[in-house]
């Protein structure tokens, strides 16, 4: 489903990513660690091209990217398929909560404003917001929101999911809700790469771990072997 | 005390009740200073083709004579033409240039005896529909005829008093604008005095006179109501010019036929002085046409701005977000338009637009001209809105699937709008109040009328209160509406809805 192979980028004359490989297979979780600066967030942008890189090349979910600026529209389809939440949530602020949801199947797959409303409320229903559905987001509080964020990556229907950080900006009670509904998807077998601080966490929802370090990889196995090695499952 | 003079200076000027000199500052202070409009001026005042500093026209050599009659040196004061009596007891003791004589003015100033006989000329293209006067009686192929006059001119009134012609009389602010709007096609006709076509007629060779003059009268020196001695000693000078043949002999070195003139002037009509109008009179004959007026200003700003923001919305998203070729030549389109007068924008579209056979109808042209200014400054600020919004909202969009322009239109500029409301609504009210910039091309707004009826009918403090309530009128509600949205802004979590 995902397979980088000898990635490396470069930005203003320091590298950021040396020689990256990795494998994840459908229906596994593969969680990014490392310290900040590590480049694990680089990494997972290059995964849907949000950012660019120098050499290597990415396979996910179908869509080949190679180095260098892409083919036009490659990029669109490419994020039909896969999803993204992100650290700071970036819900639209002018949009109600099932709107935000709604947005991409109605612009992106040409579902009618019904349908994609209803798809909306069940992603809603999914994730525990259904009564927040007409809410505009800064009325929510940052776990609603990051909900929200996950239900409107999932209308998609995406074959892949990337979360980079996602309980990061979070306080604990909140981030526990939304692991909650990462471990979930993860049960349901949603193929997912998490970008996280939390070892505990990493530990919980994935099934792989690979821990960067000054861009590149240091360690990778199953994620009991890697966490507990050196003891961080408790940090 | 020298405050004083100022207060005093404000409230003569508010009045109308002029603080003028008199001969005996004239004569102290040596100068007699006599205003004019050179701006296609000639014969009477206009600089000199050898030497453009230097002004000249028969208007200027009179100047010169009756200063020198009245043993002072003359010095000029230019003004726009329409409202050169209003200089009168500030900026200037007597107003010299084709000031016809007419039963408002003798109202309203001191009217020197007249010092020369105008006729009003006819002008149209020579392979024109206009061949006889006559012609103007029945509509033409387009409907009314186009007849452009002079502002505040006799021949303006004249033209506009005959109910028996099918005219749409269009006012200009320059006396030979009406000649190369006719030249270009845009008019079908002129009225103007015969000495101005006389004077520029080499430079229009499309156009002919068509029949004879057909009305006339008298120029005359205006004065302040207040200065009895200096229109008195005007008048004297002027009678000893006639006396001793210089001023017929002035004339004839301009080519005015000296001797048909003094005849002229010997046999001069008298002419009766308006009635000042009472307040319920001038509230009948004045507020229609002010409110009309006032409708051609909402007109041109409600027409001009969604015009502008739409252009200004295009612009701003061309210059971050379009193809590397397109954006300099929209940072180019920006910095002219924003870097030139607006004035000069709209006698572009109005007046050299028709040379390369695209002639708009002036409401048109005021609209396009507005919005094409105005388009420059939205564009700046909608960049400025667009920058506002957090990369991560495009991320967010584009992560999704979402295609550049997509992610724009659904996300970035809907709150791009939000974010540039209040200076946006700011700006509406600014257009609104440039519309009246659009009198410069025969549009007739609100800024205009007041003009037009405070000089017709002398009542320039009463029609000014009337157009200034006018305006705030219009104007409040919108500046309501901009801190209506100011505050939604503010309070950006009260305009959501608790599920």
């Amino acid at each position: 489903m995902i397979t980088v192979s000898s990635l490396t980028k470069s930005r203003a004359q320091v590298r950021v990513l040396h020689d990256v490989s990795l494998e994840g297979a459908e229906g596994t979780v593969t969680a990014l660690v490392g310290p900040s600066g590590s480049g694990k967030s680089t990494l997972l942008r290059c995964l849907n091209g949000l950012e660019t890189f120098d050499a290597g090349q990415v396979t996910i979910a179908g869509h080949r990217l190679a180095a260098g600026p892409q083919a036009p529209g490659l990029l669109e389809r490419l994020r039909r398929d896969v999803g993204m939440v992100f650290q700071q949530f970036n819900l639209f602020p002018h949009l109600s909560a099932v709107e935000n949801v709604a947005l991409a199947p109605r612009v992106v797959l040409g579902l009618s404003a019904s349908d994609a409303r209803a798809r909306g409320l069940d992603l809603l229903d999914r994730v525990g917001l259904r009564p927040f559905a007409d809410a505009r987001p800064a009325t929510l509080s940052g776990g609603q929101q990051q909900r929200v964020a996950i239900a409107r990556a999932l209308a998609m229907r995406p074959r892949v999911m990337l979360f980079d950080e996602p309980t990061s900006a979070l306080d604990p009670a909140m981030a526990a809700e939304v692991m909650e509904v990462i471990v979930e998807l993860a049960r349901a077998g949603q193929t997912m790469v998490v970008v996280t601080h939390d070892h505990g966490f990493a530990r919980r929802a994935a099934s792989r771990v690979v821990e960067l370090a000054a861009g590149r990889i240091a360690r990778e196995g199953l994620a009991g072997d890697v966490l507990s090695a050196d003891g961080l499952a408790s940090a | 005390m020298k405050s004083l003079l100022g207060a005093l200076a404000v409230v003569g000027w508010l009045t109308a009740a002029t603080v003028a000199a008199d001969l005996d500052e004239v004569v102290a202070r040596g100068e007699l200073i006599w205003a004019a409009d050179q701006e296609g001026g000639g014969p009477h005042v206009f600089p000199d083709p050898a030497d453009p500093r230097r002004l000249t026209g028969f208007e200027v050599e009179l100047a010169a004579l009756l200063a020198e009659e009245l043993g002072v040196k003359p010095r000029f004061q230019q003004g726009q033409w329409d409202r050169l009596p209003l200089l009168l007891g500030r900026a200037a003791d007597c107003v010299i240039n084709g000031i016809e004589l007419t039963p408002e003015r003798l109202r309203d100033y001191s009217c020197s005896r007249p010092y020369f006989g105008y006729s009003l000329q006819l002008l149209a293209r020579r392979d024109g529909p206009v061949d006889t006067f006559h012609t103007l009686a029945a509509p033409g192929p387009e409907g009314r005829w186009r007849v452009g006059v002079l502002t505040g001119s006799a021949a303006e009134s004249v033209m506009r008093s005959r109910s028996d012609l099918e005219v749409d009389v269009i006012g200009y602010d320059g006396t030979i604008d009406s000649l190369e709007q006719v030249s270009s096609g845009v008019l079908d006709a002129a009225v103007m005095d015969d000495c101005i076509f006389n004077f520029y007629a080499d430079r229009f060779s499309r156009l002919r006179t068509v029949e004879r003059p057909f009305a006339g009268g008298f120029y005359t020196i205006l004065t302040a109501r207040d200065t009895p001695k200096l229109s008195a000693a005007i008048d004297a000078a002027i009678g000893r010019l006639i006396a001793d043949g210089r001023l017929k002999s002035l004339y004839d070195r301009w080519d005015l036929a000296g001797r048909q003139q003094m005849l002229m002037l010997r046999d001069g009509a008298e002419i009766p002085v308006a009635r000042r109008k009472t307040l319920g009179e001038l509230a009948r004959d004045t507020l229609p046409l002010l409110l009309k007026s006032a409708g051609m200003t909402v007109l041109l700003s409600c027409l001009a701005f969604p015009l502008a923001v739409g252009i200004g919305l295009a612009v701003a998203v061309g210059r971050m977000h379009g193809p590397t070729w397109l954006k300099p030549l929209l940072t180019g389109y920006v910095e002219v338009l924003r870097g030139t007068p607006l004035m000069l924008q709209l006698y572009a579209i109005f007046f050299l637009l028709p040379k390369i056979g695209l002639a708009l109808p002036a409401v048109a042209a005021a609209v396009i001209g507005l919005a094409l200014n105005y388009s420059a400054y939205e564009s700046e600020i909608y960049r400025a809105g667009l920058k506002a919004v957090p990369l991560g909202q495009f991320e967010a969009s584009l992560s999704l699937g979402l295609s550049k322009w997509q992610a724009l239109r659904y996300v970035l500029v809907p709150q791009a709008v939000r974010i540039v409301m209040p200076p946006v609504t700011s700006d509406f009210i600014a257009l609104f109040k440039d519309t009246s910039v659009c009198s410069a091309i025969t549009v007739i707004e609100l800024t205009k009328r007041y003009s037009v009826l405070a000089l017709s009918t002398g009542r320039i403090v009463e029609l000014a209160v009337v157009t200034a309530l006018l305006y705030l009128c219009m104007s409040w509600p919108l500046a309501l509406l901009s801190r209506w949205f100011e505050r939604r802004l503010e309070r950006p979590a009260a305009d959501g809805t608790e599920g």
